[in-house]
């Protein structure tokens, strides 16, 4: 049996608004393999959000842990866990995922420049990221001078730059019509099959939920279903 | 490379909040270069003119002469004192006088007087007392002229070629007195200094007091002030415990004080400059950090080191200084260099001035490098105040700032 990327042993969450605890998640067991392409689907308000931020590692459970290829994230410093997001993962927003000062080449190179990749071969990765994902046109726009469906798409472009193991994204839709969901959907299948690029997204459009070959439900803190479609 | 960048565009992003501080900054800055260049200007002159008019860089006396400047307190032998000064190449100029208090009258009036036996010459070479003249000459050969100043012709209502009488008491106790034809008249700047000091030749006034061939000081101005206390040394080394050599900071020590205290406290300025522009550069960065919440989060949550946002913001506000330091800086000098041209006409500031003897134009004295390690404070100091909105930014959750609309 291989080891999943990302797992989740007895993940729990309970958020405290004004001293009123909110239990975001219930114990939640659940593991992520290479590979998956999984959607987390759910009403508002059912921890959709508060289980991706926990499996991303940017935030910190109230009880229960995260494992990342097998090793616990428990325990691991702040800087230890800012370089695992940069090495291992690739985060996708709902919106202003791009610097507004920087262009969407520059955004690429950017987290390559985190991570202290060369220069010469920062310009080089992120216009071949850009050309495998159709956007070399946009390389010199500005985020405001690109559409939502645009800036998703680099946003991709900045998430597959690093190599990541998995990528991780919260709606990354959510702010596009459903045409221009449907396109970005398109693309990060693509990327998924053709270079085997784990992603884990959340959502609560049907037509989104649709496309994802493997489906969590969760509802109010806790998953309903797991559902996995091997043909789609 | 990418995080100049990035700092450089994110300082142009509100580009009139930005544009607003920097002004702050060059206003401030040229302001305080103006102004320390004018007081710089203002105690140089002062102090020149002192050393410029009399005092020199160094003067001899014979031992105990400042306690009773008498003839028996001359010095002896000046020979011996001139070839000591000839003989050290640091020494740009000598002059040796013979001084005596007296009375100086003309047909109408009387003044009390420092009658100042020179020769005119070597004089010349130590002091601006020959540019100094307003009317008529300098000393020439004969014995009998005298150098007025306009202010002693005036309270003595004589003018060029008039006759006045000098008095003086003489070694043997009795009053010498001679009959002297005015051939010039000076005006220093220091009123003070004019009020009292006439200029007769070197060898009139020695038998005027019954000095032989004595004199009571010499006064030498050197090649470099740089080497005042050197040369000062060297010649109590040379001239022996018979005779006093004091450097014009021995002469006149609270002025000396007081322009190298000035000086040395210029940076104070900037300091001042700089806790006002820390609150303005806290209030901006805290803002830019505010309206940058959630890209912040984006940063960590991509993996930006906290470390290196803390430097980004510190990086901004440096730039932020840099800009306003380096154009303030720029212009402040300019202005001075223009300024410095004509000098600034105090004048109208009437005899205010003149008692402190700069002369009605003050000439800005500028010290570009002593502006820049000013401007470098200032720099460091907006560093420091972005001290807290950097932290603040690296203490923000990434979640939280995801979250924050
Ligand atoms: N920072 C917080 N403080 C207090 N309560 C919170 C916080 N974040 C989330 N919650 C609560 O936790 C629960 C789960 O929220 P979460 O954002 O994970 O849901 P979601 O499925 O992402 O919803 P949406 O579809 O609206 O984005 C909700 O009840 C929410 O109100
Ligand atoms: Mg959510």
């Amino acid at each position: 049996m291989t080891i999943p990327i990302l797992q989740a042993e007895a993940l729990e969450k309970t958020y405290h608004d004004n001293g009123v605890p909110v239990r975001a998640l219930v114990p939640i067991d659940v593991a992520f393999d290479q590979g998956e392409f999984t959607v987390i689907a759910g009403p508002s308000g059912s921890g959709k959000t508060t289980l991706l931020n926990l499996l991303g590692a940017l935030d910190a459970p109230t009880g229960g842990r995260v494992l990342f290829n097998g090793r616990p994230l428990e325990g691991l410093s702040k800087t230890e866990l800012s370089k695992l997001r940069l090495h291992q993962f690739g985060f996708i927003f709902q919106a202003y995922n791009l610097i507004p000062v920087f262009t969407a080449v520059e955004n690429i190179e950017f987290v390559l420049t985190l991570q202290g990749v060369a220069e010469r071969d920062r310009r080089r990765r992120a216009l071949e990221v850009m050309k495998e994902l159709d956007i070399e046109a946009l390389a010199h726009k500005r985020p405001n001078q690109m559409s939502g469906g645009q800036q998703q798409r680099v946003a991709i472009g900045r998430a597959i730059a690093t190599n990541p193991a998995i990528i991780l994204a919260d709606e990354p839709t959510a702010n596009l019509d459903s045409a221009t969901g449907g396109v970005l959907l398109d693309l990060m299948t693509h990327m998924n099959q053709e270079h085997g690029i784990t992603f884990l997204f959340s959502s609560h459009d049907p037509q989104v939920i649709e496309r994802g070959r493997r489906v969590i439900r969760l509802h109010d803190g806790r998953i309903e279903r797991d559902d996995r479609r091997p043909g789609a | 490379m990418m995080l100049l960048r990035l700092a450089w565009r994110n300082i142009w992003r509100n580009r009139r909040r930005s544009l607003i501080i920097l002004t702050s900054v060059v206003v401030g800055l040229i302001a305080i270069v103006f102004i320390e260049a004018v007081v710089r200007g203002f105690m140089r002159q002062s102090l020149d003119n002192q050393l410029g008019t009399h005092t020199a860089h160094i003067q001899v006396h014979r031992m105990g002469y400042h306690d009773n400047p008498a003839i028996d307190r001359f010095i002896a032998r000046p020979e011996v004192v001139d070839a000591a000064l000839a003989a050290d190449a640091r020494i740009a100029a000598s002059s040796r006088r013979v001084l005596a208090t007296g009375l100086l009258s003309s047909a109408r009036n009387s003044s009390g007087i420092m009658l100042v036996g020179i020769e005119p010459e070597r004089e010349a070479r130590v002091t601006i007392i020959q540019r100094s003249i307003v009317a008529g000459r300098n000393l020439g050969l004969e014995p009998r002229e005298i150098l007025i100043s306009e202010r002693m012709s005036r309270t003595l209502d004589v003018g060029l070629g008039d006759k006045v009488v000098a008095m003086s008491s003489t070694r043997e106790g009795k009053v010498g007195s001679e009959l002297f034809r005015v051939v010039g008249l000076f005006r220093t700047s220091i009123m003070e200094f004019d009020r009292v000091h006439a200029y007769i030749p070197h060898a009139t006034a020695q038998s005027l007091i019954g000095a032989g061939a004595e004199a009571a000081e010499f006064a030498m101005v050197l090649h470099a002030t740089t080497d005042l206390n050197a040369v000062r040394d060297s010649l109590r080394v040379v001239l022996g415990p018979e005779y006093e050599v004091q450097s014009y900071e021995d002469l006149i020590p609270t002025m000396a004080a007081m322009v190298e205290l000035t000086e040395r406290s210029m940076i104070i300025y900037y300091v001042i400059l700089g806790l006002a522009m820390i609150f303005g550069i806290i209030n901006t960065m805290m803002m830019s950090v505010y309206e940058r919440i959630r890209e912040l989060g984006v940063l960590k949550a991509v993996g930006m080191q906290d470390r290196m946002l803390f430097w980004m913001v510190l990086l901004e506000a440096a730039m932020l200084g840099t800009v306003g330091t380096s154009v303030g800086l720029v212009l402040g000098n300019a202005l001075n260099a223009w300024i410095a041209v004509s000098g600034l006409n105090f004048s109208w500031f009437s005899e205010g001035l003149s008692s402190w003897g700069t002369g009605a134009i003050i000439y800005p004295v500028l010290d570009p490098l002593g502006s820049v390690r000013g401007g470098l404070l200032i720099v460091a100091m907006c560093v420091l105040a972005a001290l807290q909105p950097a932290l603040k930014a690296v203490r923000l959750h990434p979640m939280d700032a995801i979250r924050h609309l």
